[in-house]
């Protein structure tokens, strides 16, 4: 038997995702649509021998498409060869806002879809004062009615025998204004096969996102010829729904006091004052930003330790030679690097999606809209943005949330600035080295420093949002308008959902490029091109003849990096660097610190023969490779190499360089695009080049 | 007598009934609920002008904006 496609429509935050976690049982999957990033989600469900594939459209208010994730939902409707094509329609509605609902409906049943009618949270009809007529209602839409609670899981059995519901055909549609009936006459002569209302839906289009390049132009042609516009032609239609809508309301729903509203007024009476409702956001982001340090910090050692000690395991079980090295020291360890990531992104997104879930979220945007909005950022930013100080690759993610496609491009671009985790301990190391440990007007000169890294991070990121504002075209009008949602329990099966969703996607998606660009390293940090490499004890010996074992097992390990092919790529990039004030060896550094940034210290420490298994947190070997830095000579000048100069030129770089490669990988994944992504990388990359080559010149 | 007023200008716990807007409102406006007649209570206003936060009467919602938009709305206060 054929399966059937459900889809499921409704507007943001009637409890849709719930509902759909509800039918299927969590038996789904999550990809993306093609070309762009908006999330699919469908799932596949047997029931009394039927198959259903049910898809979970984008929330949306109109099918007239405002954003990307908008433009899906008419494409699925708008050809009928296309898989996606649903068999049925769903529209789900919530008590409050069910002539919102019915709008979509209308539109839906109009172009010629079979759907049925849910009111979801019939729980909360009573709390909302709403009373409704269902034999009326089913009258007026001339479908099904079916009141659901996604949340028990009350009316889903019914929801989904309805899915066999033979949906009778649709009468009466919109009366169209007659001031278009010329245009519109005009117009059915494009679309000879169409209804009156699909011409109409068709002319009222802005973009050509269902329709040919050449049929959209015909469009364009026509709103010339009777100076019209499709917004205009959409807001007619909006206003005409509604007033007819409402007024076939009033004799369906009786409608008292919404005792959900006055509670929400009153948490939001604090919860937005002006000064308290600060506090207490800038309180909660605190407390996850601890939370995101502290709660990980075991999580982080204990996945160290596990893919350590697999490592180790791994190691002893292969025959040695180069391709146990690869698996301990390139796959095992890669991944490792990878999954370290997973406790962070777990927790953040455990908050994100409570906020979403109770509904604090929208209140975030709305006390941040006004700090954000002169950068050309909008108040979702700030989820992104102080999420970055932790990570910048779940922070990257989060920025799904913003509707409009530039500011949510800006948004991402930017977010990498933040001084995230990694960047702390090259600045620890760093300022210890060239910061005197003295005191400024009773502060900790190293502290103030410090600070004014994680300072210099939010400004770099606010003024790079106001420079790319200026370049980047905006596609669309840049407004802010959403709904407030009542406060609500969470739905912890969707908060679970969420966080699983979330961080498989960051460790499948960023992990293969992370896992690639680790495999590479070792390569061309394990394999050299001469002799040299190959053989370092033989040229140690003959150099150093009085070393002991120890030292020349130190020194080898210095050897050969030096000769491998990293060590060589370092002195092939020193021309570039030496204006920075740096030496090869700080390019091997950096080079490795592309990967990622914490990679740094441990790179310098094999390049300083220390072995690689520096650990900054023990004071012993943090001053061991202090002391060994301090003394470090630069050979092209002939002064110390980590001076001041050096050091601020240092700091600089690493405080704005894209240096990571999770981060590249994930924006890529979320900007869909390279484009933007190698801009990104160049930006950042020639920004930290240029800050850092004037530091160093101006102090030298 | 009636007060003309654009909706940016209304205090807040104010109510007020949408008369007309500029042509360049968005339609997600009319979407999410703001269409004349449509009865307003201002509920929160974010400092520094800031979003706005509005109750629109008759969907029960809540609905912000930005001062931008309420300045190219007009109202009667009630």
């Amino acid at each position: 038997m054929k399966k059937k496609t459900i889809a499921l429509l409704g507007n943001p935050n009637v409890g849709k995702t719930s509902l759909f976690n509800r039918i299927t049982k969590l038996n789904q999957k999550v990809g993306n649509y093609p070309g762009i990033t908006v999330e699919k989600r469908e799932g596949t469900i047997k029931e009394n021998g039927n198959e259903y594939r049910i898809i979970d459209l984008p929330g949306t208010y109109t099918l007239f498409p405002n954003s990307l994730d908008e433009e899906v939902v008419i494409k699925t409707f708008s050809n009928k060869d296309l898989e996606d094509y649903p068999n049925l329609v769903v529209i789900v509605s919530e008590p409050n806002t069910l002539n919102r609902g019915i709008v979509i409906y209308q539109q839906v049943r109009e172009l010629g879809l079979p759907a049925i009618f849910v009111i979801n949270m019939e729980d909360e009809l009573e709390d909302k004062g709403v009373k409704v007529d269902y034999k009326k209602l089913e009258a007026y839409l001339q479908t099904k009615v079916i009141t659901t609670d996604a949340r028990t899981g009350k009316g889903i059995k019914e929801l989904i025998k309805s899915f066999e519901f033979q949906v009778p055909p649709y009468f009466g549609s919109l009366e169209l204004p007659a001031k278009y009936k010329n245009a519109l006459e005009d117009a059915k002569k494009l679309f000879p096969l169409d209804n009156e209302y699909k011409t109409w839906f068709s002319l009222a289009q802005e973009d050509a996102v269902v329709m040919s390049e050449q049929t959209h132009h015909e469009i364009t042609k026509l709103h010339h010829k009777y100076g019209i516009s499709a917004q205009e032609l959409q807001k007619e239609e909006s206003i005409l729904r509604n007033k007819i809508i409402n007024q076939k309301l009033g004799e369906i729903i009786q409608k008292s006091e919404n005792k959900k509203l006055s509670l929400t007024e009153k948490i939001d009476n604090i919860l937005l004052h002006p000064i308290f409702g600060y506090i207490i956001f800038f309180g909660l982001l605190f407390f996850i930003f601890q939370a995101i340090y502290t709660w990980s910090g075991p999580l982080m050692d204990g996945v160290d330790l596990a893919f350590a000690s697999f490592g180790e395991y791994v190691s002893t079980m292969l025959p040695e030679g180069p391709l146990n090295d690869l698996m301990v020291n390139g796959i095992i360890a890669g991944i490792g690097g990878i999954v370290i990531f997973l406790p962070q992104i777990i927790i953040l997104f455990l908050f994100i999606s409570l906020m979403e879930e109770t509904g604090y979220m929208s209140r975030a945007v709305f006390l941040m809209d006004r700090w954000l909005k002169p950068f050309g950022l909008n108040g979702k930013s700030v989820i992104p943005l102080i999420s970055g100080v932790a990570c910048a690759i779940p922070a990257v993610m989060s920025a799904r949330n913003i509707e409009n496609p530039k500011e949510r491009l800006l948004t991402m671009l930017v977010t990498p600035f933040m001084t995230c985790s990694a960047r702390l301990p090259i600045y620890i190391v760093i300022i210890s080295l060239v910061i005197p440990e003295e005191s400024f007007l009773g502060f900790n000169l190293q502290g103030i420093t410090l600070f004014g890294m994680y300072l210099l991070g939010i400004i770099g990121a606010l003024l790079s949002a106001l420079l790319l504002n200026r370049i980047i075209k905006s596609v669309r009008q840049t407004f802010l308008i959403f709904e407030l949602p009542t406060y609500k329990m969470p739905d912890w099966k969707n908060v679970l959902n969420t966080v699983v969703e979330k961080s498989s996607g960051f460790l499948i998606g960023a992990g293969q490029i992370i896992l690639a660009i680790s495999i590479i390293l070792w390569v061309l940090g394990n394999f050299g091109p001469n002799d040299k490499f190959s053989n370092p004890e033989k040229y140690i010996v003959q150099e150093n003849p009085h070393f002991t074992e120890s030292q020349i097992a130190d020194e080898a390990v210095a050897y050969k990096t030096e000769y491998s092919y990293l060590g060589y790529l370092g002195r092939g990039i020193e021309p570039a660097i030496k204006p920075l004030g740096y030496d090869w060896k700080i390019g091997i550094g950096l080079l490795a610190s592309f990967a990622a940034r914490e990679v740094f210290v441990g790179t310098v420490a094999v390049v300083y023969s220390l072995g690689d298994e520096i650990d900054i947190e023990d004071d012993g070997q943090k001053k061991t490779l202090l002391d060994r830095m301090r003394s470090e000579i630069n050979r092209n000048t002939g002064v110390q190499t980590y001076n001041f100069a050096t050091g601020i030129s240092l700091l600089l770089f690493y405080a704005f360089a894209m240096q990571c490669m999770a981060t590249i990988g994930i924006v890529r994944k979320e900007t869909g695009s390279w484009k933007w992504t190698l801009i990104q990388t160049g930006f950042m990359t020639g920004l930290a080049y240029l800050t850092a080559l004037i530091a160093y010149q101006l102090l030298k | 007598m009636q007060n003309r007023i654009s909706l940016n200008k209304l205090k807040k716990g104010e109510k007020a009934k949408i008369v007309s807007f500029d042509h360049n409102l968005p339609a997600k406006f009319f979407e999410l609920g703001i269409i004349p007649g449509a009865t307003i209570q201002i509920m929160h206003k974010a400092p520094l002008q800031g979003p706005i936060c509005i109750n629109i009467i008759q969907n029960n919602t809540l609905i912000a904006l930005r001062v931008t938009e309420a300045s190219i709305i007009l109202t009667d206060k009630i």
